[in-house]
C-alpha cells in the first residue's frame, strides 16, 4: 500500500522544495485516507520521497542519483530496504530535535494548530513561535541529510553553517561564515547541495568556484553579466571584470581551491560586491602583499593593489594556513541609469 | 496623477456599461448646446482658469486664441468621438507651450476646468429633469474623461520628448572632443576637474579616437585653474590610456605649478609632449600627422 | 595541437606575423600564444608582428606582461610588434589598473598597424644597424 502511494506520488509532484513542509503536508491533507496506524510509515515514505525528487532537482549527487532510481521503480528488490533505511533516518533526525521542538512541530504541521494558539500554550508571541518552527524545520532538514548519509559532523562547525543555509537565513551564513567552511568541508559541500537548492536560487547572486585558468574567464564572465544588469557602464564593466580577474588569479597561483561569490547591492545605491574566498597557505603580511612590485608570481605585482585600484571597496583578512578572503565592492557612478 | 488613473478607470467600466442609444441620442443635442454657448462658455472658462493662476505665462491674446481652439476641438470629439485630431492639437500646442515653461498640472488643471464648466452648464440645462440629467452625465462624462487623458498623455509624451531631446543636446555641447581636421582631436579642459569628471574626459577622449580614428590629441589645460595631483594622476592615465589606442598625446597650456605637482607625483615629463601653448601644439600636431609623409622621402631618424 | 575552433590564428603575410585573438583567453591559453607566436618568428623570419586583441575581454596584468614579453622576444628575434584593437574601455581599465603602455607600440587597428610596421620596417633595411639574430 505504502508502495503505492509512493508510486502515485511521484507522479503527481515531481518537485519539492522542502522536505518537511512538502511531508507534513502531504500527510494532513491524506490524514483522513490513512489508518491511523500507518500514519507514521506514511509520513515517513513521503518524506523520503519529498528528499528524493529534492536530489533529484540538484542532479549532481551520483550516489543520491541512483537512490532516485529506486524510488521511480518501486517494485526494485532492494526498494524495501531503502524504505527501511529512510524511516530510520527520519526517527533518528526527529531524535534530535527538542521535545518542545518535535511537539510545536507536530502540534503546526500534523494537527493544524495556528501559531496563535501554541503562542499562547507556550506562553509566547505567535512570530516568536513562527520563527522556531522555521528554525525546527531547518535543523530537520539537516539532521535527516546527516542521517541518510550516516554520519556525524566532520567538526562542531557543521551544524551551525548547514542549519543556517538550510533556513534560507544569508545574515547568519555570513555570521558563521558558511562561505569558507563549505570550501573547507567537504561533508558540508555535499550536503549544502540539496539544501541551497530548496527553491531560493537568489538571482541577485552568482557563484563561481574557482579551481583552474578557465574558470579565471568564468568568473570574470559571470561578474560582468550580473554587474550589466545594475547598470554599470561598458568601461565599468570592463573594470570590475579586470579586478575580478587579478583576484581570481591569486586563487588559482596560490590556493587549490576557492570561489567567487557576486551579489548585487541596492543600498545606499547600486552596486556590486565580489567576496574571492580560498583555503590557500594565507598571506603572512597583507600590508606588503598590497604594495606595488610586491609579487612571487610571473606578473607585475599588481594583483592585490591593482584590484584594489580598481575598486571603490577593498579588504583583505587573511590567516596564515587557512586562506585569504578578499571583499571588494564597486558603486555605480551617479550619472549612469 | 493617482486621480487620472481612476478617471481612466471610470471611463473605460463607464463605457462598457453605457447605454448605446442614449449615446447616439444625446451627444448632438449636447454638442448643440455647447455651440449654442460658446462665447459665454468660453469665457467663464477662461476666467476660472486665470482665478486658478493656471497658464500665467501666456499672455491675453494667446490666451483667448488657445481657449478658443481648445473648445471648439473639445466639442467636435464630444461630436465625432475621434480623438485622433486632439491628440493633434494636443500635441502641437505641447510644443508651443512647453517652452514657456508650462507644467504639466497646468494643462490637465486647464481641461478639467472646462470639463467642469460644461457640466455645470448641463447640469443647469437639465436640472428640471432629474432622470434626463442623470442620462445627459452617463452620456457626457466618458467622454469627458477620455478627452482629459488623450490631453494629459500627449503632453506628458512631448514633454518626455522635448526633454530628451535637450539633454541629448546638453550631452553634445559638453562633448568635450573636437575634431580639428582629419585624425587630430584638441580636449579643451575648462573648469574645475574632479575625479569624476577628469573620468568622463577621459572616457569620452578615448571613445572620440576611435570614432574620429585620432592618431594625435591635443589636451590644452590652459582653462584648467588648478591641478592636484589626483587630476594629475588621470591626466597621466589618460595620456597612458590614449597611446594604447595607438594616438598620441599633446599637452599645452601647462603651466609651472602643474608642471611642478606632476614631478612631485613622479611624472617623467620627458616622456610627456608638452608644449607652451595651444598654437604650439597644434603645429607640432600637425607636425606629428605630416610626419608620415615626411618619412616616404626617406628615412628619418629617431 | 589546436583542437576545438581556434581561440588564436596566426596568418603570414609577407615578412609580417598576424596573430588575432577570437575570444576571451585564460593565462595558459595565452602562454601557448606567446610560444606558438614566438616559435613562428623564428621559423619564418618574420620582421613584424601584429597582435589584434580587439576580441579580449580584458587586459589584465598577466594579458599585458605576456603582450609585453612577446614583443621583447621578437625584438630579440629581430621582429617588431605592434598591438592593435584594444578597446576604450579595456584601455581605461589598463591604466587604471596600473599598466603603462611600456615600449610596445600600439595601433588602433588592423589597418594602422600594417602603416606603423611598414614605416617602420623599411626606415630600418637601408643601413640598419639592427643584426637579425639567426
Ligand atoms: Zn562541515
Amino acid at each position: 500500500m505504502v508502495r503505492r502511494i509512493v508510486r502515485s506520488r511521484v507522479a503527481d509532484h515531481p518537485a519539492a522544495d522542502d522536505l518537511v513542509q512538502e511531508t507534513l503536508l502531504r500527510v494532513l491533507g491524506a490524514m483522513g485516507r490513512v489508518e491511523p496506524g500507518m500514519l507514521e510509515p506514511y509520513a515517513i515514505v513521503t518524506a523520503r520521497h519529498v528528499i528524493a525528487s529534492m536530489w533529484k532537482d540538484q542532479d549532481r549527487h551520483r550516489r543520491n542519483q541512483h537512490r532516485m532510481a529506486d524510488l521511480r521503480l518501486p517494485d526494485a528488490p532492494d526498494a524495501d530496504l531503502l524504505l527501511g533505511e529512510d524511516r530510520a533516518a527520519v526517527a533518528q533526525a526527529l531524535q534530535h530535535l527538542s521535545d518542545r521542538e518535535r511537539d510545536t512541530l507536530l502540534a503546526h504541521e500534523l494537527h493544524g494548530q495556528d501559531t496563535r494558539s501554541l503562542a499562547d500554550e507556550l506562553g509566547s508571541t505567535a512570530g516568536a513561535v513562527a520563527a522556531q518552527l522555521n528554525r525546527t524545520r531547518a535543523r530537520l532538514r539537516v539532521e535527516y541529510l546527516l542521517a541518510v548519509e550516516r554520519t556525524e559532523p566532520f567538526s562542531d562547525r557543521c551544524r551551525p553553517v548547514l542549519i543556517a543555509l538550510s533556513s534560507g537565513d544569508r545574515r547568519r551564513q555570513r555570521d558563521v561564515d558558511a562561505g569558507r567552511h563549505l570550501l573547507e568541508c567537504e561533508l558540508c559541500a555535499r550536503l549544502s547541495q540539496p539544501l541551497l537548492g530548496r527553491g531560493q536560487q537568489h538571482d541577485d547572486e552568482v557563484r563561481i568556484p574557482i579551481r583552474a585558468d578557465a574558470d579565471v574567464v568564468l568568473a570574470r564572465q559571470g561578474v560582468r553579466e550580473l554587474a550589466a544588469r545594475a547598470g554599470f557602464s561598458p568601461t565599468d564593466l570592463t573594470i570590475i571584470a579586470t579586478a575580478v580577474s587579478e583576484i581570481s588569479r591569486n586563487i588559482v597561483r596560490f590556493a587549490t581551491a576557492g570561489e567567487i561569490v557576486v551579489e548585487l547591492l541596492e543600498e545606499p545605491r547600486p552596486g556590486v560586491r565580489i567576496v574571492a574566498r580560498d583555503t590557500g597557505p594565507g598571506i603572512p603580511d597583507v600590508e606588503q602583499a598590497l604594495t606595488d612590485g610586491f609579487s612571487t608570481y610571473r606578473g607585475l605585482g599588481l594583483g592585490l593593489p591593482g584590484a584594489r585600484r580598481l575598486m571603490d571597496e577593498f579588504a583583505v583578512v587573511s590567516e596564515v594556513d587557512r586562506g585569504t578572503t578578499v571583499t571588494m565592492t564597486k558603486w555605480r557612478q551617479e550619472g549612469s541609469p | 496623477m493617482t486621480e487620472d488613473h481612476t478617471v481612466t478607470d471610470d471611463e473605460s467600466s463607464g463605457f462598457s456599461t453605457l447605454d448605446r442609444q442614449d449615446e447616439h441620442q444625446l451627444l448632438p443635442e449636447l454638442v448643440a448646446h455647447l455651440r449654442e454657448h460658446r462665447t459665454k462658455l468660453r469665457q467663464e472658462w477662461a476666467t476660472r482658469i486665470h482665478d486658478a493662476h493656471l497658464l500665467d505665462a501666456m499672455t491675453p491674446q494667446e490666451m483667448s486664441t488657445e481657449t478658443r481652439s481648445v473648445y471648439d476641438n473639445y466639442v467636435e470629439v464630444l461630436e465625432t468621438g475621434s480623438v485622433e485630431a486632439l491628440q493633434d492639437y494636443a500635441r502641437n500646442l505641447s510644443e508651443r507651450i512647453i517652452p514657456r515653461g508650462v507644467e504639466t498640472h497646468e494643462v490637465v488643471g486647464i481641461v478639467l476646468l472646462l470639463r467642469d464648466v460644461l457640466a455645470r452648464s448641463l447640469f443647469e440645462k437639465y436640472q428640471t429633469d432629474f432622470r434626463l440629467l442623470n442620462r445627459v452625465l452617463d452620456a457626457y462624462e466618458p467622454a469627458a474623461n477620455r478627452i482629459a487623458n488623450t490631453v494629459a498623455v500627449s503632453f506628458v509624451d512631448e514633454r518626455e520628448r522635448v526633454i530628451r531631446q535637450q539633454q541629448d543636446a546638453i550631452r553634445e555641447l559638453s562633448t568635450p572632443v573636437l575634431p580639428v581636421r582629419e585624425r587630430l582631436l584638441i580636449l579643451p579642459i575648462i573648469g574645475v576637474l574632479d575625479s569624476e569628471r577628469a573620468r568622463q574626459l577621459t572616457e569620452q577622449l578615448l571613445t572620440g579616437i576611435r570614432t574620429h580614428r585620432a592618431k594625435v590629441v591635443v589636451i590644452d589645460i590652459t582653462g584648467a585653474p588648478d591641478v592636484d595631483e589626483t587630476v594629475a594622476n588621470h591626466l597621466v592615465q589618460t595620456v597612458d590610456a590614449s597611446r594604447l589606442m595607438g594616438a598620441s598625446v599633446i599637452i599645452t597650456g601647462l603651466s609651472p605649478e602643474i608642471a611642478q605637482t606632476l614631478v612631485t607625483i613622479g611624472v617623467d615629463l620627458s616622456k610627456m609632449n608638452t608644449i607652451g601653448d595651444l598654437q604650439g601644439g597644434l603645429e607640432e600636431a600637425e607636425r606629428l600627422l605630416g610626419y608620415k609623409v615626411t618619412r616616404q622621402d626617406g628615412p628619418v631618424g629617431e | 595541437m589546436n583542437t576545438g575552433p581556434a581561440l588564436v590564428s596566426i596568418l603570414r603575410q609577407g615578412s609580417y606575423l598576424i596573430a588575432s585573438i577570437h575570444t576571451a583567453l585564460d593565462d595558459s591559453q595565452l602562454m601557448r600564444l606567446q610560444k606558438d607566436l614566438v616559435d613562428q618568428i623564428g621559423r619564418h623570419r618574420s620582421r613584424g608582428v601584429i597582435i589584434d586583441v580587439a576580441a579580449l575581454d580584458v587586459l589584465d596584468s598577466f594579458g599585458s606582461r605576456t603582450l609585453r614579453d612577446i614583443a621583447e622576444m621578437a625584438r630579440l628575434r629581430g621582429a617588431l610588434t605592434v598591438i592593435v584593437g584594444i578597446q576604450p574601455d579595456v584601455a581605461f581599465a589598463m591604466v587604471s589598473l596600473g599598466m603603462g603602455t611600456g615600449s610596445v607600440h600600439a595601433a588602433l587597428d588592423l589597418e594602422e598597424g600594417l602603416e606603423y610596421l611598414d614605416r617602420q620596417v623599411r626606415a630600418r633595411q637601408p643601413g640598419s644597424s639592427v643584426v637579425v639574430p639567426r
